[in-house]
């Protein structure tokens, strides 16, 4: 079997081949009422005629797991940023031998991505010598690096909560004239914008600083499992490797225990079906018990409420501080379950026995020369591991749910100036044109001139608002351009789940038909009635019993999983999130299969094969 | 003189006179492995046989006529030997103590004459190809002595067939003059189904899997290769399924009502699809498995029966398995870090 994954260079990291059998991106129509999209996004962003050539000959994918609805334009700087970000780690700093960073375009406001690979043998052999000693560094000292990480990444954090929007006064207060090295309010506004933008470029790199590597090394003993093991399920080796005490499942695990201080001190009745926070809380509030429970609640919050409502990369994803309904629902479920006589703590020391279990056995199966680098890998996978799952936690959540709602603030001010209808409009001006019109909004109200935002801007955005609810309503095919002759992007391969044969799947998908490949995430084969979740919103219609069918799913959509029989997804790896929930829940899952959520209707019933990886459609 | 023994007491030092199916059962009765009771008999009934029916000087004769290249030649030394075989008495000492051995099966069920397989149980260096060697005779539901001293006999002739003449005069001389057989006489399970499996995957080289074929009925079908089996991957470690393919399976070997013999029938229209093993059979033929392989310390090929009624299983043999396809060696990385490293493309041998 392959020696590598990135070293097959002659197939090339996603070398088209010569046929195509996707939709050229230059052939997609621009759905109805939605001519002009194109003015919200980067000229570098589009599929341009000036490069028709090279881009219609490559292969894109629509990255459904971050960017799952039409990209707002401010939020294009999740795009760039991040991008810029794994480029420069794997690219410039680690110089992975075959594989540079990742290319991005625009489509009907979704976005499609296509990696770069390298192909010269010398450019290889000169790269191979940065990596050997860079990666081996950051390997070697893994902990004390990912130590001096969380310090960094908590700095930052506080940095972002400490930042000032000013206000813009009539008259500056006393101190710029009294006080010592203060700066007037337009420059205050400004450096705070400035700053605001380059916090998430720094939050971005730290984000990628340790990921390529530790997908890598994951991936290493995903690939020695294999070759060793040929038959073994993904879940096995994902379980050998998985955190137990990670930080990820902290918030929910916190919840549990707040659902059972809340039996325990018979506040339960509060938490009763239907009920809002605010309901639930103002019954608390009457009683010794429920007021101490409040105060229990709160202690919990910092930092445990910076959970994200969703994965995605978008201002749509707020923390469980700005939508505390998603933990109420989840407290809600799991007080319910106590008081069914339900056992609702994770069966911790069960999960760590069973991952030793295995661990030990598979060991013991190996032949006698693969079981020191079966050991040694395993080691390192364990090592590595906690950094994987615990990012997310602090950049994708905590991070980026504050900073959305520094953005807001920003927002704010303009609308309070009339440059906006409402502080939300921000999203819809790219991050030049908020500082465009921050520039007229403080020159403006330094020169006490009359400012032409208030005219400019709201138009603009209201259009967008229309674009995008009129863009969402578009569905994205899975990959456009040539189809590759092999995925060997490890990134590729296990975070987004897209391998060679997913892509074939896609192409042979294209008219349809009553099955789907994914990857077999969760074993376990049950029917049931489909629903789709398009986003957190449709969170709260899911019904006891159903099939959960979404593009992806996030640590954060926790209460659900109490709920559904099984998974589907449209993209993830046997590593995602998804994957990883239900394998905990015992729930099948088929991850990856591209076009769930396009084929199947809520109330259609389905049947989910996660032992082979097959969804079938049992009723058109 | 010893010309048989119960099977539970043979081991593989025993393997010389009573040949590798007797002792292999032997051995798996040692592992407290369920296997249906039965006897070995050795080569010395076998030897007894051809001294006291004056066979010797026929088979001299015919073999000497044998060119290794001359395929009439060995048709001719088999059809004058086998003849001379067919009509030839099982001494006496012989019947008795097969009639002792086959009386205590008897008691042991409690009924007059239980079915018994009698097979040949092949010796010596040849057990690794008795295939060609012509040891691998086989005669199911065998009821009464007298049946079973002529499934006895016929297993024996069974080593002058021409295929084991030719495959022994090949081998040279002193191989082809001397040929002896062990026999091997087990109770017969009347199983609902039965199968084969290994305690790999023989087709993968996966060590952690236990590749299951199973169909309705007898053995018979799945070993003759007349049915496409059930066929299941499972896995040692937590006995999930990981892959099957649920076959049609349009005939199964059942005993035959006249009471000897079997007879091959057509499975029900409603049963053909159905998985043929339940999640209590697969835990229970894994575990048996994952025994087998500990005792023996290397793959195992099994043969497996669920008895009919109560559901108990036993296997039928096992031996080990020859071919394991060899999973392509890694090229040697001696320390994780150099596998990782491969993963990235960053080592010597990726550029």
């Amino acid at each position: 079997m392959a020696r590598s994954r990135l070293t097959r260079t002659e197939e090339g990291t996603l070398t088209p081949a010569t046929t195509s059998a996707f939709s050229s991106p230059y052939a997609i129509e621009t759905p109805p009422g939605c001519e002009g999209w194109e003015e919200m996004y980067p000229y570098y962003a589009l599929f341009d005629e000036q490069r028709r050539e090279t881009d219609e000959n490559r292969f894109w994918f629509w990255n459904s797991m971050h960017f799952p609805v039409p990209m707002p334009a401010f939020d294009v700087i999740c795009i760039d940023s991040p991008y810029q970000a794994v480029g420069s780690w794997q690219n410039r700093v680690f110089a992975v031998p075959p594989a540079m960073g990742i290319d991005y375009r625009c489509v009907n406001g979704y976005i499609y991505i296509s990696g770069n690979p390298v192909t010269d043998p010398v450019k290889m052999g000169e790269r191979a010598e940065f990596f050997q000693k860079r990666a081996g560094y950051y390997l070697e000292n893994w902990d004390e690096l990912y130590a001096k990480w969380r310090v960094k990444m908590e700095a930052l954090i506080a940095e972002l909560d400490q930042l000032r929007v000013p206000e813009l006064p009539e008259y500056e207060s006393d101190e710029i004239v009294f006080g010592d090295d203060r700066n007037t309010s337009f420059y205050e506004v400004l450096d705070a914008y400035s700053r605001v933008l380059r916090m998430m470029d720094l939050m971005w790199q730290h984000h990628f600083e340790f990921l390529l590597l530790g997908y890598g090394a994951y991936a290493t003993f995903a690939e020695f499992c294999k070759a060793h093991l040929p038959d073994i399920p993904d879940q096995h080796v994902a379980q050998m490797v998985a955190g137990i005490d990670v930080v990820l499942f902290r918030p929910d695990t916190e919840l549990r225990r707040l659902a059972r201080l809340a039996v325990e001190t018979q506040v339960d009745s509060a938490f009763e079906q239907g009920r809002s926070p605010v309901e639930i809380e103002a019954e608390l509030g009457q009683t010794d018990a429920g007021r101490a429970w409040l105060a229990e609640l709160e202690e919990v919050k910092d930092p445990w409420f910076n959970m994200a409502t969703g994965d995605g990369l978008t201002h749509h994803y707020r923390s469980w501080f700005d939508d505390p309904s998603i933990p109420y629902a989840s407290l809600i479920g799991y007080v319910s379950a106590l008081n069914a006589g339900e056992q609702i703590e994770r069966p911790r020391e069960a999960i760590e026995q069973e991952r030793d279990r295995l661990a030990e056995e598979y060991a013991a199966l190996l032949d006698e020369d693969a079981r020191t680098p079966f050991r040694d890998l395993m080691a390192l996978s364990r090592t590595v591991f906690p950094y994987v799952e615990e990012h997310k936690f602090y950049c994708d959540y905590w991070f980026l749910t504050k900073w959305w709602n520094k953005i807001r603030e920003f927002g704010a001010l303009l609308a309070e100036h009339d440059f906006l209808e409402s502080g939300e409009d921000i999203f819809q001006l790219s991050r030049y044109e908020v500082a465009s019109a921050l520039d007229e909004l403080l020159l403006t109200w330094a020169t006490g001139g009359a400012p032409h935002g208030p005219g400019h801007w709201p138009p603009i955005a209201a259009r967008r608002k229309e674009l995008l609810a009129r863009l969402g309503e578009w569905t994205p095919p899975p990959a456009l351009g040539v189809t590759p002759e092999a995925i060997t992007d490890p990134m590729t391969i296990m975070l987004w789940g897209v391998t060679t044969d997913r892509v074939r799947d896609w192409a042979g998908q294209e008219d349809g038909g009553t099955e789907l490949n994914g990857a077999a995430a969760s074993p376990g084969i049950v029917e049931g009635i489909a629903r789709v979740v398009r986003s957190v919103s449709d969170l709260a219609d899911v019904l006891d019993g159903e099939i959960l069918v979404c593009g992806s799913t996030s640590p954060a959509w926790a209460p659900i999983f109490t709920k559904i029989k099984a998974t589907v997804t449209d993209v993830g790896g046997v590593m995602s999130h998804a994957a990883i929930v239900c394998r905990e829940y015992g729930l099948p899952a088929v991850v990856g299969t591209g076009r769930a959520t396009t084929q199947i209707r809520t109330g259609q019933t389905i049947r989910v094969n996660g032992t082979a990886g097959v969804v079938t459609l049992v009723e058109e | 003189m010893e010309y048989s023994r119960p099977l539970v007491e043979l081991r593989r030092e025993h393997e010389p006179r009573f040949g590798g199916k007797s002792t292999g059962l032997g051995e798996l009765m040692a592992a407290d492995i369920p296997v249906p009771p039965g006897f070995g008999v050795s080569t010395d009934a076998f030897h007894a046989f051809v001294m006291e029916s004056g066979l010797a000087g026929t088979i001299d004769a015919a073999m000497a006529r044998v060119s290794a290249d001359d395929v009439d030649t060995i048709m001719a030394a088999s059809q004058a030997i086998s003849e001379a075989m067919r009509f030839a008495p099982v001494p006496d000492s012989v019947q008795e103590e097969m009639s002792r051995r086959y009386a205590m099966l008897a008691e042991a069920t409690g009924s007059d004459a239980p079915p018994v397989a009698v097979r040949s149980s092949a010796v010596g260096e040849d057990g690794q190809d008795a295939t060609f060697a012509g040891q691998q005779e086989t005669y199911l539901w065998v009821r009464g002595i007298d049946h079973v001293c002529d499934a006895l006999r016929d297993c024996w002739v069974s080593l002058f067939s021409a295929p084991a003449i030719s495959y022994r005069a090949r081998l040279g001389p002193a191989v082809a003059a001397t040929p002896a057989m062990g026999v091997t006489v087990q109770l017969m399970v009347d199983a609902a189904v039965s199968g084969v499996m290994f305690t790999c995957n023989p087709v993968s080289g996966d060590p952690s899997m236990v590749a299951i074929n199973a169909s309705w009925g007898l053995g018979l079908a799945v070993v003759g290769g007349e049915v496409t089996p059930d066929d299941l991957l499972v896995s040692k470690v937590t006995r999930e399924v990981v892959r099957e393919s649920v076959h049609c399976k349009e005939i199964e070997y059942v005993p035959d009502p006249g009471g000897r013999g079997v007879m091959r029938v057509d499975v029900p229209e409603d049963r053909r699809l159905e998985r043929c093993v339940d999640e209590r059979a697969l835990a229970a033929l894994t575990d048996v498995a994952r025994r087998i392989e500990r005792y023996f310390g290397c793959h195992q090929d099994i043969e497996w029966a669920i008895a009919r009624g109560d559901d108990c299983l036993f296997v039928v043999q096992s031996r080990p398995v020859t071919a394991v396809p060899k999973r392509d060696k890694e090229p040697t990385a001696p320390t994780a870090m150099s596998f990782v490293m491969r993963t990235f493309g960053a080592d010597r041998g990726s550029l």
